[in-house]
């Protein structure tokens, strides 16, 4: 099969994953209980005639599959459909907020990695009293929750010194507290699997003779060691980075950040279908392609999969 | 406008607010420097509020942030002050006719939309019938208007509206914002974009809305048409005015206790003293009008259909203490359904109903629940006396999920099990039309109109048919009251009706108030002019900021 065959292949499956996708968004809100119509017009008692109307217009009357058929039809022509309760196009409606997910994602895994690096290299198997110091704090930072320590960054670095803005700020400053937030959830699971994947690489014979062929301690590891580190690592980031990308609901909020997080949660509370579905194909997209980037980068760091997968 | 403000994390925002108090204290003591310091001549003032509108035209949305909102974009007929009594804003004047069905109402002339339609009477009539239209899904709007029967341009000038039936709650109703002025040619032309794209003739144009962050809004400078009720004429002082969405409690008074923000909306209670302690920003409360947040009980299923009951249940809660305690004594206990500062309060209410166990118990032995089950609960014919009480956990903000646990627990001790149950919006909204399946139901409803109370209590207002009596209440004697009480326009004969409705509804146990909500906004001291209107929203057309230290 040659590259070009494998990139169809998963193209398609991705098309595949997305209707999944897209059938069990439909199923989970059929499957709520409550009459939707009632949810959409909010928890004021809604008069009779509107319920007929929002009823009819998002065709709550037709029978389930004639539903599911208008539902997909209307996805095939890549309409996406109005927000029941936004009253707004969908695709505006996620484009406007994915940037600002995406920003944050990106920044907050692009931290978390470098310092994970640093810290497996610099305590890997040496250093024991540094390392049992970076484990310790590791596990605290993987178990302390994001809202709190959102909550502290915000009262320290915004409230009382001021270098950061509260909220809403749009310039790269306003990205510093959030993107910390969520690296310091990340970086202890990082370091961790970083850590153990290259102690075990520092046993293997290649290690001995890089060593014997005089480099040096920190440069045998960036170069032979890490590598071998790596692919637990990329597997991992791979689904946390598709995770952040389709919203980090409680760093969003904590910091009013705009995101693709807290449109969701909006939208599942509300029985928003066109929203909830939009934001769930997004997601699935972005797994998809984080996926095939993910195979693809396994290929680059590890050659002897290459064969294998051919 | 109904009660709910939904907020979507209320159980996970209060661990927050529990788990930064420490922090926020620091923060607080050792904040308040910065400001806006490019306050110029008008000033520009950031508002950081709490939720954010679905939508901003006024018909469609029933949020009361939509309305503090756009207070400032549309102007209405007639502005309300909060002893009752109505100012001519739009209208110069108006008439009632004899039958009370039928309003004249004398448009100022001269006035001009955004958008530069002039403002007259075609106008007055297309936002009102776009509010009843049923393809506007009005939240809100439309249950202002059940009354309006139609409404007629006899000239530019002057527009008559007729009503269906005599309603003395229609001046109130278009005197919100709810109801204010569309420019007809946004909703001829551009009916999708209202939402967005609000088009009015206020003293604030829209500007912006960046969603899940803010809304700006700039200056009118050919305003000049403002309510006789405001402190100044011509354009507003500020010269723009941004809306920042900021939902952490925490996070919020922090924007104020740092100077990002000017003023904030919903300051939570138990961070009043922080304010208040910090020499540097101010307070400013409105008590809420319209029904409290109340507990209502099922008449007409399950155990609480014995009047014994419900009172025993009633008396069982020591009010003083819990609302004390939850609230940090920044709000008052109710006695009575309608909020003190509505019109039409009955003050005879106050003290009829203190915590009295030895009553309680008294009741609850007359009507067969005498047993007790190893638990300590009282029990009838081997069955338990359980109160089911669904809730949405989005509408219990401002700690109205500890005030129900404060209430499970004091029923308790009366030997009551009330069950309260956290319920998504689809359950809740079958439970309520069932009405069958809950024994407790709670909510408030904001309204500067006493007739509110029909909507709790007219037979002919079921959850079905869009009304808030829940569990189908027939009581003629109320209805009667409740319909006079709306037929007639004078004020005295009004509250004689009210006050006996309110006896009633407490004498019979048809609700429990609990609370006295007050709307907290926390301001720097450098704003000045913020004033509330009749519905205790706030007011941003005379708010001035100036520069910092100036005062």
């Amino acid at each position: 099969m040659t590259a070009a065959r494998w990139l169809v292949r998963r193209l398609l499956l991705t098309v595949v994953v997305m209707l999944g996708a897209a059938t069990v968004a439909f199923a989970g809100l059929q499957l709520t209980p409550g009459d939707p119509a009632r949810v959409i017009l909010g928890s004021t008692t809604p008069s009779p005639e509107q319920v007929e109307q929002v009823r009819h217009e998002l065709a709550f009357d037709r029978p389930v599959p004639v539903q599911y058929g208008l539902f997909i039809g209307r996805l095939a022509k890549g309409d996406l459909g109005r927000s029941y309760q936004l009253r707004e196009p969908v695709g505006a409606l996620i484009g406007d907020q994915a940037w600002s997910s995406a920003l944050l994602a990106l920044t907050g895994f692009a931290t978390a990695l470098t310092a994970a690096t640093v810290l497996a290299v610099a305590t890997a198997g040496r250093r024991p009293a540094l390392r049992r110091l970076s484990m310790g704090l590791e596990l605290i930072a993987i178990s302390t929750p994001g809202f709190w320590v959102g909550a502290l960054l915000l009262t320290f670095f915004a409230f009382r010194w001021h270098l950061f803005p509260v909220a809403g700020g749009s310039g790269p400053e306003a990205l510093v507290l959030p993107s910390a937030t969520l690296a310091l959830g990340l970086v202890g699971v990082y370091a961790q699997v970083m850590r153990e994947g290259m102690e075990r690489a520092l046993d293997e014979p290649f290690v001995l003779t890089a060593r014997a062929r005089g480099g040096g301690e920190t440069s045998v590891r960036l170069r032979h060691a890490l590598r071998h580190a790596l692919i637990p690592l990329i597997t991992i980031s791979g689904w946390s980075v598709g995770a952040l990308l389709s919203g980090a609901v409680v760093v969003e909020t904590i910091f009013s950040r705009q995101g693709i997080g807290r449109v969701m949660a909006a939208a599942i509370a509300s029985r928003d279908l066109p929203v909830v579905t939009g934001v769930i194909l997004l997601s699935a997209l972005a797994f998809s392609l984080i996926n095939m980037a993910v195979d693809g980068l396994y290929r680059i760091v590890d050659p002897r999969l290459r064969e294998s997968a051919l | 406008m109904p009660d709910p403000r939904p907020r979507w994390s209320t159980r996970h925002r209060r661990r927050v607010g529990a788990w930064t108090a420490v922090p926020l204290l620091l923060g607080t003591a050792a904040a308040c420097g910065g400001g806006s310091e490019s306050a110029a001549a008008g000033g520009d003032l950031t508002f950081a509020a709490s939720i954010e509108p679905d939508c901003l035209d006024p018909q469609m949305s029933g949020l009361d942030v939509t309305a503090v909102i756009v207070r400032g974009v549309f102007d209405s007929l007639v502005s309300m002050t909060s002893d009752g009594r109505f100012h001519p804003w739009l209208a110069q004047r108006w008439t009632v006719s004899k039958d009370a069905k039928t309003y004249t109402f004398d448009l100022r002339p001269g006035v001009k939309f955004h958008d530069g339609t002039p403002l007259d009477a075609t106008a007055v009539k297309a936002t009102l019938d776009h509010a009843v239209d049923p393809k506007t899904k009005s939240r809100y709007a439309a249950s202002l208007l059940r009354s309006y029967a139609g409404a007629r341009a006899v000239d530019a000038d002057t527009v008559e509206v007729r009503l269906s039936q005599p309603d003395a709650s229609f001046l109130q109703a278009i005197s919100t914002a709810y109801l204010g002025v569309q420019s007809p040619k946004a909703i001829r032309e551009n009916p999708a974009g209202l939402c967005v794209r609000p088009v009015g003739s206020g003293p604030f144009r829209f500007g912006s809305w960046t969603r899940n962050k803010n809304i700006t809004l700039t200056a009118n400078p050919g305003y000049g048409w403002g309510p006789a009720t405001a402190a100044h004429t011509g354009p507003a002082h500020l010269s723009r005015l941004s809306i920042a969405f900021i939902p952490e409690n925490a996070v919020r008074l922090g924007a104020l206790t740092s100077g990002q923000a000017d003023v904030i909306d919903d300051v939570p209670a138990m961070y009043v003293k922080n304010v208040r302690a910090s020499g540097k920003l101010r307070l400013l409360r409105a008590e809420q009008t319209g029904a409290v947040f109340s507990v209502f009980p099922n008449t007409t299923h399950g155990p609480l259909t014995d009047e014994r009951v419900r009172l025993a249940l009633m008396r069982s809660i020591d009010l003083d203490r819990l609302v004390q305690s939850v609230y940090f004594g920044q709000y008052k206990r109710a006695w009575s359904l309608l909020s003190p500062s509505t019109v039409g309060y009955s003050r005879a209410t106050e003290r009829t109903w203190p915590h009295d166990p030895a009553l309680s118990a008294k009741l609850l032995d007359a009507a067969g629940w005498t047993a007790r089950d190893s638990e300590g609960y009282r029990t009838k014919a081997g069955r338990r006396l359980t109160l089911r009480w669904p809730y949405l956990p989005k509408l219990m903000r401002d700690r109205r999920d500890v005030l129900a646990q404060g209430v499970q627990a004091q029923a308790k001790q009366a030997g009551i099990h009330i069950d309260l149950v956290g319920e998504d919006g689809g359950a809740l909204a079958k439970d309520i039309l069932t009405g069958s399946t809950m024994d407790l139901y709670s909510t408030g409803f904001v309204r500067a109109e006493p007739d509110i109370l029909r909507y709790f209590f007219a037979a002919a207002w079921p959850p079905a048919k869009g009304g808030g009596n829940f569990f189908h209440l027939n009581d003629p004697e109320l209805d009667g009251w409740l319909r006079a009480a709306t037929a007639t326009t004078d004020p005295a004969a009004r509250a004689g009706y009210y006050a006996k409705i309110q006896d009633r509804i407490l004498r019979r146990g048809l609700a429990i108030p609990t609370y006295v909500p007050a709307r907290l906004v926390g301001t720097g001291a450098h704003i000045k002019g913020l004033g509330f209107d009749a519905n205790g929203y706030p007011l941003f057309y005379d708010a001035r900021a100036t520069r910092k230290g100036e005062s």
